[in-house]
């Protein structure tokens, strides 16, 4: 086990988003909170209460989970991406650092990047909401569930991805998608047939129901199986990202 | 007795259209410097990517201090420290950064006097702190050499490390290598320079084509396959044909007749008596070493002929 090089990565990983505070923490900080006052207050004005919350105390969940889901994906992906195509992959790979020592310590630099986007996202609104949370356990682990989830999520398309393009489609074409469709800014109930249904194949959508239910204490489906469905995702991405480091997949020639 | 600093073992790498390695068996004393020459794709790199572990082979094994790079890769990466010729920097941090992560990722608690020692050893103390985007192209490679060094790998493989590097830092790298030899480091390099090969090298390999055409010290490769030549110069043109026994012994007339370049080997008075016979006037006459780079083209042309 090579301690000293586990945390000398992961204080490099989190030091790297640090560097660049603006573009890390910064903006995605003012991008949710424009959501929020756009969607939490201009429209709320108009739907006024979902399931007897009000809306903008409604959809707080569903934008920390926002940024959860981004954050963690993004640093863990454009971190690899990046050592890959500018070769300092290689002093990662010539080092006695095991698969599961990579893993843990990228995965660990974006959930902490995650949780520190997360609760800032959460702070500002709960200034407008209120600063109460139903279930701080449950809402705790979802948060690092999902985190860890997308971290590792991340590291599997920026091994796979060979162009910056290939990097991109997945965001583009399934984390966003997913995320919005997953009653970010609305109840699944809502939707007309068949898309109520449709929606319910969505896994990020008992991932924001789960966060619902620690912050706010309700919800529709029960935080089991949100929990158990992260943590089934995670196994799998965990255990996709080692065989990847272990075999080389697309680093070791 | 004590395990070899490097063993590999009738390596093989296939790609899918090209045979990279075609069975390189090669053993390197611990406290050697040992050069790797040979033309660009002869298969150099993928040699000491292997043994570095960047690259799996298709068949062999490759052992570093007796730990084998496949089933025990953690023991192996311990020792070992790669200068890759790929230049890479990471924009992000500044080259004093880079060195401390690189001390920590090999397991070795950082050091400030580590740090600075190699930064002033390569010349790059008053960059320490700048980010690494903003250093030259030659700043950029010796902070590679700092970063395989950082942790004191016990087998350094220094990949074409002076390449884009002037003749001054050349000589003081030169230098650092054989203090680092003199600490007990193993030093494997690929150059294209040959004078660093013949200036530096304890034993040299050529490689060519994926096979290995030579092994030996570079005097030993000399005198197998170098030729020391004698040189004369004329007043005048000779015209007319050399004289029997100066084919005989190899010679030929250059530069349009006004010299004449001879292979020496032992005795000399036949070859200046045959001349000094020719007719035209001897005015200047020099012998001239053979080289490394004569070595390796002729080795390296005589695979060309048999492909």
């Amino acid at each position: 086990m090579n301690t000293i090089g586990f945390k000398t990565l992961l204080s490099k990983e989190t030091r790297r988003f640090l560097k660049v505070p603006g573009q890390t923490v910064a903006q995605p900080v003012i991008t949710t909170a424009l959501y929020f006052l756009v969607f939490g207050f201009a429209l709320g004005g108009r739907v006024k209460e979902l399931d007897g919350i009000s809306y903008v105390r409604f959809i707080v969940p569903g934008l920390v989970m926002l940024s959860l889901i981004q954050n963690s994906f993004l640093n863990t992906a454009s971190s690899m991406f990046i050592a890959k195509m500018q070769g300092t992959i290689v002093d990662l790979l010539v080092a006695p650092l095991s698969p599961g020592e990579l893993l843990t310590a990228f995965t660990l630099a974006a959930v902490i990047r995650g949780f520190l986007v997360g609760s800032i996202v959460w702070m500002v609104a709960a200034i407008f909401t209120g600063f109460s949370i139903a279930h701080p356990l449950w809402t705790l682990l979802f948060a690092l569930m999902v985190s860890i989830e997308f971290a590792l999520f991340g590291l599997v398309v920026a091994i796979w991805s060979d162009k910056f393009e290939q990097l991109n489609l997945i965001p583009t074409f399934v984390i966003t998608p997913l995320t919005f469709l997953g009653g970010v800014f609305y109840s699944a109930h809502m939707l007309p047939e068949p898309w109520a249904t449709i929606t319910k194949a969505n896994p990020v959508l008992y991932m924001v129901e789960g966060l619902r239910y620690g912050i706010l204490g309700q919800a529709h489906s029960s935080p089991w199986v949100g929990l158990i469905l992260t943590g089934v995702l995670t196994a799998v991405s965990g255990v996709a990202v080692w065989v990847m480091l272990a075999r080389g997949y697309k680093l070791r020639g | 007795m004590p395990p070899l600093a490097v063993e590999t073992d009738a390596l093989v790498k296939k790609y899918p259209k090209v045979q990279a390695l075609g069975g390189v068996s090669l053993s390197i004393e611990p406290g050697e410097i040992f050069a790797l020459l040979g033309p660009n794709g002869a298969g150099k790199t993928t040699w000491i990517s292997i043994v570095c572990g960047l690259t799996r082979a298709t068949s062999g094994h490759a052992r570093v201090l007796g730990h084998d790079v496949v089933a025990d890769p953690m023991a192996a990466r311990r020792v070992v420290g790669l200068v890759p010729q790929e230049i890479n920097f990471d924009p992000f941090f500044t080259p004093r950064e880079v060195l401390r992560f690189q001390m920590g990722y090999f397991g070795v608690q950082p050091s400030n006097d580590r740090i600075e020692e190699l930064l002033a050893a390569l010349a790059l103390s008053d960059k320490a702190d700048v980010s690494s985007r903003e250093l030259s192209g030659g700043m950029r490679r010796r902070l590679l050499i700092a970063k395989a060094l950082v942790h004191r790998p016990r087998v350094a493989f220094l990949d074409e490390p002076t390449a884009g590097v002037d003749i001054a830092l050349r000589k003081d790298l030169w230098n650092y290598v054989r203090k680092l030899r003199a600490e007990g480091t193993t030093i494997v390099l690929t150059t294209h320079y040959l004078e660093e090969a013949e200036e530096l090298a304890d034993r040299v390999a050529v490689i060519d084509h994926g096979r290995l055409i030579a092994v030996d010290k570079p005097e030993v490769l000399l005198r197998q396959h170098g030729k020391k030549r004698i040189r004369f110069t004329f007043d005048a043109p000779v015209v007319a044909a050399l004289p029997a026994r100066l084919l005989a012994l190899g010679a030929t007339l250059e530069n349009g007749g006004t010299s004449l370049s001879c292979p020496l080997e032992g005795d000399a008075s036949e070859v200046l008596a045959a001349a000094a016979a020719l007719p035209a006037r001897v005015v200047d006459l020099r012998t001239e070493q053979p080289s490394l780079e004569q070595v390796f083209l002729a080795l390296t042309a005589r695979v060309e002929r048999r492909a």
